[in-house]
């Protein structure tokens, strides 16, 4: 009888071990708890922003200035952000969306109106990057950010070939494509790859005649065999490896490949520059939530964000284009000149932010892209 | 060594190769000296120490941790529970509420999860409802696991046990229970691994202002992911590697404490 009463040690020890996690976590919960409740009385302002878009120090100086404290959430893409919004969730003061997003959460009425009274540095941004198509009049948005669609390339490796830099033939002609066959990557994306060819062309890239989507398909398949891959994200480490030589991408990886190279030692240089033909803009802007409790910091911290200091950081840190007149002066002459970042004028009529399709036009471009990849 | 032998070891080699070089490379490139971390630069610490600095990571680190044991302890509780009622009555409604969730695309559990609790419950999103809803995924894993187990075992163990004077409370603690432990241990282990790298159901279900681990990577691939990311799931890898010797001890005492009972019993 002895054994009846005998405890076994093993699923008590699990039993004790849990327990004790058990307890741990309800006494950080009530904790985490009291955070939130307190959180609401004290001064926090919720950012919806995309990962590391904002300088570690441009958030100290801010907290700072507010005496208040910024807290972050993150989302990898629009259609995350824009899904978890549709959803319900609540509590973000301020999103940073792109501008077909923003398109979107405007159409949905998610997003309260600007006080323009509030923003005096308003004066800073440049004319060019306001009133776009996806808010005339600038009602709900101000432009924080912006990237190009562009073409970076092993500098060395292009000269040698006597290859140009300055145009989408280079990842469309047959005749260039030749000397670096499988050494090249376009995105894998419908859009940004259609818009490279609907630009070289000569059409708008939110052109939706589908003749010249057709025109478009068979240039593309017509490179595709000399094209190394479609990539999204592995093209920044090859081409600072120095696998790749040409890459269709964004201006911000590009900076960052470069940076590397440099860094690494390598015997080449990255470098990147904007088709002449034109090129893909994609502007994120700073809009205010419905749900936010704090539309007060919101506006603090977008005039904070407009003074050309604060906004510069971000420029420095990762190569993104500032729409920010006042920044040009706190920003790195190296980064300042670089016409990929920062186009020239003229260069700026070539460049067309993507507007969303409607469902029909999605379908054909679903299609025919289907058929691009699997001839 | 017959020549058998030596293909199975061989295509055993393969296999583990293929589970564990990513792994060992992960660990490997977390001391790379570069921050794009393409190719090997050269050996440094400083990516553990910008990690010790990064706030943000750690309290998205530990609120991921809370987040998996937590859920696990619950999911083990109720997906043992679940599995054994599974076993024992021939219950028709309880086996589908139960295995739904594992069947089911996670982007559709965690979009109804978050209308559940936003317009059902009425609940603040936080750390409670990521739990709620990382351990209604795990349960029907744990089910699954126990359910399992049981069915590979004897009745007869259980009908001596009653038969022999104990309650139906004792023939769980001191036959039941201890048979199906490695089940239990292994069904919350699975619970916790599932929990601490979701991204979809976390992303949907969290609240504001709380990082979260999966989620907090995730998002850094847009721009770039630093050596930093290497040096954090090295360090998880690590707890990972603990808690299974753990496991893998209390489950090897377990089935000798049970070969013990049923000796003495016997």
């Amino acid at each position: 009888m002895m054994n009846t009463r005998c405890i076994h040690p093993a699923p008590v020890a699990s039993f004790l071990f849990l327990l004790a996690w058990l307890v741990l976590f309800t006494t950080g919960c009530a904790k985490q708890d009291q955070d939130v409740v307190f959180s609401s009385k004290e001064n926090v302002l919720h950012l919806f922003n995309w990962n590391n878009y904002i300088a570690p120090e441009t958030i100290g100086r801010f907290e700072k200035s507010c005496n208040c404290k910024l807290s972050q959430d993150y989302y990898s893409d629009n259609e995350e952000m824009l899904a978890k919004l549709s959803a319900g969730a609540t509590g973000y003061d301020l999103i940073i969306p792109t501008g077909n997003a923003m398109d979107t959460l405007i159409r949905q009425g998610a997003l309260k109106p600007l006080d323009k009274s509030l923003l005096p540095n308003l004066g800073n941004i440049n004319p060019a990057y306001l009133d776009t198509p996806f808010d005339p009049g600038n009602k709900y948005s101000v432009p924080y950010a912006y990237t190009l669609t562009l073409l970076g390339f092993n500098q060395e490796k292009i000269k040698s070939l006597g290859l140009p830099t300055d145009t989408w033939a280079v990842i469309f002609e047959p005749k260039y494509l030749e000397k670096i066959k499988g050494r090249v990557t376009v995105l894998d994306s419908q859009r940004e790859l259609m818009a490279a060819a609907l630009k070289y062309l000569g059409y708008s890239v939110n052109d939706t005649d589908e003749k010249h989507w057709k025109e478009a398909a068979n240039l593309i398949v017509r490179a595709k065999p000399y094209w190394a891959a479609f990539s999204n994200t592995s093209y920044i480490k090859e081409l600072a490896v120095g696998n790749l030589w040409v890459a269709q991408g964004y201006s911000n990886d590009m900076f960052q490949a470069a940076l590397d190279a440099r860094n690494t030692g390598r015997k080449f240089t990255i470098g990147y520059s904007t088709p002449k033909e034109g090129a893909v803009l994609a502007l994120d802007s700073m809009v205010l939530h419905r749900s936010g409790s704090r539309p007060d910091l919101a506006h603090q911290f977008i005039n904070f964000m407009l003074e050309g200091k604060n906004s510069a950081e971000l420029t420095n840190l990762i190569g993104s284009g500032n729409p920010n007149m006042d920044a040009i002066q706190y920003i790195q002459a190296e980064i300042a000149n670089n016409g990929a970042i920062f186009p020239a004028p003229e260069m700026l009529n070539h460049l067309e932010m993507l507007r969303d399709l409607d469902r029909k036009q999605r379908r054909v471009l679903s299609r025919l892209w289907t058929e691009i990849k699997l001839r | 060594m017959s020549r058998t032998n030596i293909w199975l070891w061989s295509a055993a080699g393969v296999i583990y190769a293929f589970l564990y070089v990513p792994l060992v490379i992960v660990v490997l490139y977390s001391f790379n000296d570069s921050k794009l971390n393409a190719e090997w630069v050269g050996f440094t610490l400083s990516w553990y120490k910008t990690l010790f600095q990064n706030t943000e990571m750690l309290t998205a680190a530990r609120n991921s941790l809370i987040i998996a044991l937590s859920a696990s302890f619950s999911a083990t509780l109720l997906g043992t529970m679940a599995g054994l009622a599974i076993h024992r009555y021939k219950l028709k409604v309880l086996p589908i509420l139960v295995f739904t969730p594992v069947a089911m695309p996670e982007i559709l559990l965690g979009v109804s999860l978050l209308l559940f609790f936003l317009q059902v419950l009425n609940l603040t999103l936080g750390m409670v409802s990521i739990i709620i809803a990382h351990t209604t995924f795990c349960i029907g894993f744990v089910a699954i696991i126990v359910r399992a187990r049981l069915q590979g075992m004897d009745e007869s163990i259980f009908e001596a046990a009653r038969d022999l004077g104990a309650s139906p409370w004792q023939t769980f603690r001191l036959v039941t229970l201890p048979l199906i432990m490695p089940a239990v241990v292994a069904g919350a282990l699975m619970s916790f691994t599932l929990s601490i790298d979701d991204f979809v159901i976390t992303f949907f279900t969290k609240g504001v202002g709380e990082p979260i681990l999966p989620i907090h990577i995730y998002t850094m691939i847009k721009v770039a992911v630093t050596p930093e990311v290497n040096a954090i799931s090295t360090l998880l890898m690590l707890l990972t590697l603990v808690m299974i010797i753990i496991a893998a001890r209390l489950e090897s005492h377990a089935s000798s404490s049970a070969n013990a009972t049923s000796r003495e019993t016997g």
